[in-house]
């Protein structure tokens, strides 16, 4: 996690004050590995949360995943450290928005179907973004 | 969404075939609500989902499902939209060309069953991604790299299968595929190639078998479902170096190509070399209202301030070359020689070596990412974006008239020009990214009228698409046309003898099963 708050923290500072316009960023980081899906009936509820949204949602909202870098800019946009741009760090997720952004879908983000998280994988997904509400 | 049912089939035998349906997967894979139906609709149409909507969708976990829920659907007239992962985006997503259709969605079927180091393929179901093999592969460390598209979110027999592109040595995705099962639109099974035979050994590893070769008539196709194939991966280098050349005038396309194309065919550069213009480095600087305020097509003297100012150039060369270190080496030699012939700048040069990590985004080294999806953030609101993609000659002629003939279509939808050519050989794909935000209705009606009219007047130029939006399959397919269009009549003379019903994905790329023909004219964007 320090690596990825530097890489985050050293994105921030290439941003100018007046804009959100990003200067040429430091190299991109490795890639970063999602957890495995943990085993079990997928349609069960309590699996790890930590790991269902690694693996499902890690394709884009990992360390230099397509959500993450879009959350940068609008991070910095409110104020916020671009830190916050990874879900993981942010304590102020409520289940409920989860449960919305994930079926709904937000900007550029596609709603999920139900094979790509099922209604139990999103409850487990939702409690842990919502772990600091 | 609302539903809409597929042609011809009441609410309650809808009903009844989603039963029988759920008789076979369990009704927790049997989605049928209008958040369903949202989540499965194309998130990037131009213009309304409501053009292309599924009835519902269903996910089979095994071929014996897969084979049941087809034998149901015959008996229940309910037509099928097979998606691998879903994840088509810029081309119809996981919507369905006919309104109504059942998506058929495999992505419970994400077995990787083999992963073969000593010869380099594997053997996967159709809800693998790029993230879960490279990923497998990662885990086991095997010397193996993968190609990857430019969105990786997707399943990598997916992209093959709707022929997408990389930018590695095995950047032809199709040509990787090596060996298929397929469920055929009635339920039987068959095994293509050297599958044929039961237990035979180099199913996946012999691309031509004996008698006619089928494998690639399941791509870009509506024969079947396809449930596994063999794909071919690429050792892993012991060395690979980036060249990267910044390239300042549009024009300056025609020497590249001139340049890299005999290199690519002679085999001293290996790779798909992906040119993209500015406006691909751009987007991942920020929005389009970052550099340009006001609504139309940021203007040539804006362009200019800004490659200055970013210090780019208005094509970038992003080369790579894969091997032992010796052999990189003195490729680079004659790949930095051919471009100083036009060119004063060296490049940037870039090391890789084995043991060292990848980057996050490093397409050209196989690294899976969704990254270069950002575009679709480009214009703002809710993005979207559709690739208009004709294939070329390498040669500058072509490549030029391309260019040329595009940019000046696009020009006059007053849109930023977003293009690139990756050179495959002795082709190059022209892929035009078009942005919109889906919100905006004049802008959503000027890209449709643009992609008519870059449809048109490549055909007339004598070019044609690869791949295409589900509203304009049957307009690509009508650009076809050889001796009144000889090869769509024999592919649906094909169609219906395997499929007299109709079941499996009605009018994909503009092959239209007889029962559901007069549903052609619907759907057209």
């Amino acid at each position: 996690m320090a690596r990825i708050a530097a890489f985050m923290i050293g994105a921030a500072l290439i941003a100018g004050p007046a804009t959100l316009v990003l200067a040429d960023p430091p190299p991109p980081p490795p890639y970063q590995m999602r957890a495995a899906a943990p085993a079990g009936d997928r349609n069960a509820p309590g699996r790890d949360g930590r790991a269902l949204f690694e693996n499902h949602c890690g394709y884009c909202h990992l360390t230099f995943g397509m959500g993450t870098n879009l959350l940068v800019k609008q991070r910095l946009a409110v104020g916020a450290s671009p830190a916050t741009a990874l879900l993981a760090n942010r304590d102020d997720l409520t289940s409920v928005y989860v449960h919305a952004v994930v079926r709904m879908g937000k900007g550029a983000m596609p709603p999920q179907t139900r094979v790509d998280v099922t209604d139990a994988e999103l409850d487990s997904v939702a409690a842990y973004l919502g772990r600091g509400k | 969404m609302k539903q809409v049912l597929p042609p011809r089939i009441g609410p309650k035998a809808f009903d009844a075939a989603l039963t029988a349906f759920a008789g076979v997967v369990g009704k927790d894979w049997v989605l049928a609500s209008d958040a369903d139906r949202d989540a499965y609709s194309d998130i990037y149409a131009p213009g309304s989902p409501e053009q292309w909507p599924a009835s519902a969708a269903v996910a089979p976990a095994s071929v014996a499902e897969v084979q049941a829920i087809v034998r149901l659907a015959n008996q229940h007239k309910v037509p099928l939209w097979p998606v691998s992962r879903g994840k088509n985006l810029g081309y119809g997503t996981a919507a369905p060309r006919m309104a109504g259709s059942v998506v058929l969605d495999l992505g419970r079927m994400n077995r990787i069953i083999e992963l073969d180091a000593k010869l380099a393929y594997c053997v996967l179901e159709p809800g693998v991604s790029f993230f879960d093999l490279h990923e497998a592969i990662e885990r086991e460390k095997l010397p193996l790299w993968m190609s990857v598209p430019g969105n990786a979110w997707g399943s990598v027999l997916g992209n093959a299968f709707d022929h997408g592109i990389g930018y590695t040595p095995y950047g032809l995705h199709a040509r990787n595929l090596c060996g298929f099962e397929v469920v055929l639109p009635q339920g039987d099974l068959v095994r293509t190639g050297m599958g044929a035979m039961a237990g035979n050994h180099a199913w996946h590893l012999h691309p031509l078998s004996y008698g006619p070769t089928f494998d690639l008539a399941f791509t870009q196709s509506n024969l079947g479902v396809v449930t596994r194939a063999g794909v071919w991966l690429q050792p892993a280098p012991a060395t690979s170096l980036e060249l990267v050349f910044d390239i300042p005038n549009e024009d300056d396309i025609g020497w590249v190509v001139d340049t890299i194309a005999p290199l690519k065919i002679s085999g001293t550069i290996d790779q798909n070399v992906f040119i993209p213009s500015w406006l691909g480095k751009m987007v991942l600087k920020g929005q389009r209202n970052d550099f340009w305020d006001k609504p139309g097509a940021i203007p040539d003297w804006r362009v200019k301030e800004l490659l200055t100012q970013y210090k780019l150039g208005y094509w970038q060369v992003a080369l790579r070359l894969y091997g032992e270190e010796a052999v990189v080496r003195a490729k680079a030699d004659i790949v930095k020689a051919a471009m100083a012939r036009n060119l004063a700048v060296p490049p940037a040069e870039h090391w890789w070596h084995a043991g060292e990590p990848r980057n996050a985004v490093d397409i050209t080294a196989g690294v899976p990412s969704a990254v270069p999806l950002q575009m679709s953030d480009w214009v703002g609101g809710r993005g979207g974006h559709m690739g208009f993609s004709p294939v070329v000659p390498a040669t500058s002629e072509h490549v030029m008239g391309q260019l040329k003939r595009a940019r000046a279509i696009i020009a006059a939808h007053d849109i930023d020009f977003y293009a690139s050519f990756t050179i495959g050989g002795r082709f190059a794909t022209n892929i035009n990214m078009l942005m919109f935000d889906r919100d905006q209705p004049a802008q959503v009606t000027n890209i449709k009228a643009l992609f008519n009219d870059l449809i048109a007047e490549t055909a007339k130029a004598g070019y044609g698409e690869y791949r295409t939006h589900l509203g304009w399959m049957d307009k690509v397919a009508d650009t076809y046309d050889f001796n009144n269009h000889a090869l769509r009549r024999m592919t649906e003379t094909i169609k219906d003898a395997l499929d007299p019903n109709g079941i499996i994905a009605p009018g994909k790329q503009g092959i239209w099963p007889s029962v559901w023909r007069d549903q052609a004219k619907e759907g057209r964007a």
